[in-house]
């Protein structure tokens, strides 16, 4: 018998690798970031990003919260560059507009929290999809 | 005009190149790689979880068998983060040892990585001169640890074994030969034109990219990451004056010839230990206590952090490991294989991290 | 026997292609099987060549305790190298699990219980020379007169 594709199921091996304890505290973090809760942003995780990304999901995160988003606090509050290009939860385009909606609603005059928790949300939203 | 078309490129478990297991999925276009994804899993042991709850002394020896290759480093890390917990003093003497077994495991690493990189491009006669040099360095290890490859020489408060002064002179006359050898393999590999054609330009990572998935060790020197040795902020290296080795270009010959040139910083570096070394004792005791403590040193591959809470017999309660590959593995998958040109470069790419899977997954 | 049985097992016994699988283990062993190579142990002189190609191999190196990726897989390696063929432990993990084989492990040994072993050398990690001897000893029992049996 021949069988030409051997892809096995990841998603045990994933969840291994992120309930070791440095992973799991970065799983937290990043909850608690985004108000999210773990167990659905670990099967975010599973699905979204490779095996070798997991692994590497602690220096990312600090290496994140220490260089992403220099100086601008809406940016930083949504994790414009923690999100895409650190830990690729989102694709960029998403994340731009996700960012100029939030950005203008502040300008059309809503209050900052309004405007950060919609934004937020939004987030969430895209990350779970 | 020719076709191309989107094909995607599976590469491993078991490839004639790569030394360990490691699946890479490559999306491309043509022959050029748009994007990778790596499947592990091949090599996950779980030594972390068979750790926890066990004393120290089992803990020792299973630290080292996290990897093969860097097991020095390995067991020199876990025994430093112990002491550092318990606050034992080390004996100058034995802390000069150290750096001496140290130092000869990472020359022998960057043997086997530079090896297998040449390997990996076909230029077998280099590759075989230094996997031969290597054999040189292991003997002098096992004459001053008593093993070739995991050799615990290190416990709380000092080293087991002194090293013998026969011994002593038969390792300098031996690093004299292999700082003769490594000087005529670098030349080889420095000016050899076809050499230049696969290796240099290809893979290239920046050093925004290096710093964004924290590359260490090699890796990130080779991309011009500055203050990236930890060696530097080690006492015992800051006592012999250790200097690192930062290269720009950022491509497969520039993390290979970082792994040379490191060859010879190691060689000046075990000449100054035996040159002053200290008189006195190898051990100096100590119990091991309750505590928690994060500590680095720098592994071969670059930084290795141990991360560990014992309770007051010396058990290990908890135990979190972070290893230089995963950083490196995950910049290379994501960063250095993107936008390579031909397959045939995919694996030299690869290589050209040092990766060690066992690291990786542990 | 025949003449022409006498010179296939000359033949055979000098040309041994060697594959070798890494299910988990260190490292150490992996290496260990490297340093082979090195002009010093010369594997070569012997007509042993390590391709780790299995399609074309006769002896299959197993390093390691096996890991769960590999508890499917190892049996296909196995079933693709051609007659006649053997596989050598290299190290305690195939063996036992070595350290590995304790509570929390995500490994799943012994190797035999996937692949039939031949012959099983022991160390953490063995010596170059002693897995050269050991596939030097092993290879001529299993290729001798493969045909008439």
């Amino acid at each position: 018998m021949i069988r030409y594709l051997y892809e096995k199921d990841l998603r045990l091996m994933k969840y291994t690798i992120l309930t070791s304890t440095k992973h799991d505290e970065t799983v937290r973090a990043i909850g608690r970031h985004l108000d999210m809760t773990d167990a659905k942003l670990r099967r975010a995780m599973i699905r979204r990003l490779d095996m070798s990304l997991l692994e590497n999901l602690g220096s990312r995160w600090e290496m994140g919260l220490k260089h992403a988003d220099d100086g601008d606090p809406l940016a930083e509050e949504l994790g414009r560059e923690l999100f895409t290009r650190f830990i690729p939860l989102l694709d960029t385009e998403t994340m731009q507009s996700i960012y100029n909606e939030t950005r203008s609603m502040m300008k059309e005059g809503s209050s900052t929290d309004e405007a950060l928790a919609r934004g937020k949300a939004r987030v969430r939203e895209a990350i779970l999809s | 005009m020719k076709k191309t078309v989107d094909v995607s490129i599976p590469l491993g478990p078991v490839h004639p190149c790569w030394k360990e297991p490691v699946r890479l999925k490559c999306e491309t276009a043509g022959e050029r790689v748009l994007r990778t994804e790596l499947e592990l899993g091949y090599m996950k042991k779980g030594i972390e979880r068979i750790m926890r709850g066990r004393p120290w002394q089992e803990v020792m020896f299973l630290a080292e068998r996290v990897c093969g290759i860097c097991s020095v480093v390995h067991n020199m890390v876990f025994i430093e983060t112990m002491e550092e917990i318990s606050d034992i003093a080390v004996p100058p003497r034995a802390a000069y040892l150290r750096v001496i077994a140290n130092e000869l495991d990472r020359i022998a690493s960057h043997l086997i990585a530079n090896f297998s990189y040449c390997y990996t491009i076909e230029h077998e006669t280099l590759a075989m001169y230094l996997l031969n040099t290597r054999e040189t360095l292991l003997d002098n290890l096992e004459r001053l640890t008593g093993s070739r490859i995991n050799t615990a020489y290190m416990i709380p408060g000092g080293v087991r074994f002194d090293i013998l002064p026969e011994d002593a002179a038969v390792m300098l006359a031996d690093l004299v030969k292999v700082e003769e050898e490594v000087r005529r393999h670098t030349q080889i590999f420095e000016t050899g034109p076809l050499i230049a054609l696969r290796s240099r330009g290809i893979g290239f990572m920046s050093r925004e990219e290096a710093i964004r998935s924290h590359t260490v060790g090699p890796t990130a020197r080779a991309s011009g990451v500055p203050d990236s040795d930890l060696r530097l902020r080690h006492p015992t290296y800051q006592a012999l004056g250790f200097e690192q080795i930062t290269r720009t270009e950022g491509d497969n010959f520039a993390r290979v010839m970082v792994r040379f040139q490191e060859i010879f910083q190691s060689i000046d570096l075990i000449r100054k230990c035996m040159d002053t070394l200290p008189e006195g004792p190898i051990r100096g005791g100590g119990l091991c206590k309750a505590g928690e403590a994060a500590y680095s040193g720098e592994a071969p591959r670059g930084e290795l952090t141990y991360y560990i809470k014992t309770d007051e017999y010396g058990r290990v309660v908890d135990i979190a490991i972070r290893t230089p590959s995963i950083m490196n593995i995950e910049a290379c998958a994501h960063t250095m294989i993107k936008d390579v040109t031909s397959i045939a470069d995919v694996t030299a790419t690869f290589i050209s991290s040092d990766p060690c899977v066992a690291c990786n997954e542990r | 026997m025949s003449i022409l049985q006498d010179i296939k097992n000359a033949v055979r016994s000098r040309s041994i292609h060697v594959a070798y699988v890494d299910v988990g283990s260190c490292n150490g062993c992996d290496i260990e099987v490297l340093a082979c190579l090195a002009p010093r142990y010369d594997i070569e002189q012997y007509g042993i060549y390590v391709h780790n190609n299995p399609r074309e191999a006769d002896v299959l190196l197993v390093i390691g305790s096996v890991t769960p990726q590999w508890v499917d897989k190892l049996r296909d390696i196995w079933d693709k190298i051609p007659e006649p063929k053997v596989a050598v432990a290299i190290g305690n993990c195939p063996i036992s699990g070595c350290v590995y084989n304790r509570r929390g492990t995500l490994t799943e040994p012994p190797a035999s219980k996937y692949i039939p072993i031949a012959a099983e050398v022991p160390g953490c990690p063995p010596r170059p020379t002693e897995i050269l001897s050991a596939i030097l000893s092993v290879a001529p029992l299993i290729f001798k007169d493969y045909e008439e049996r």
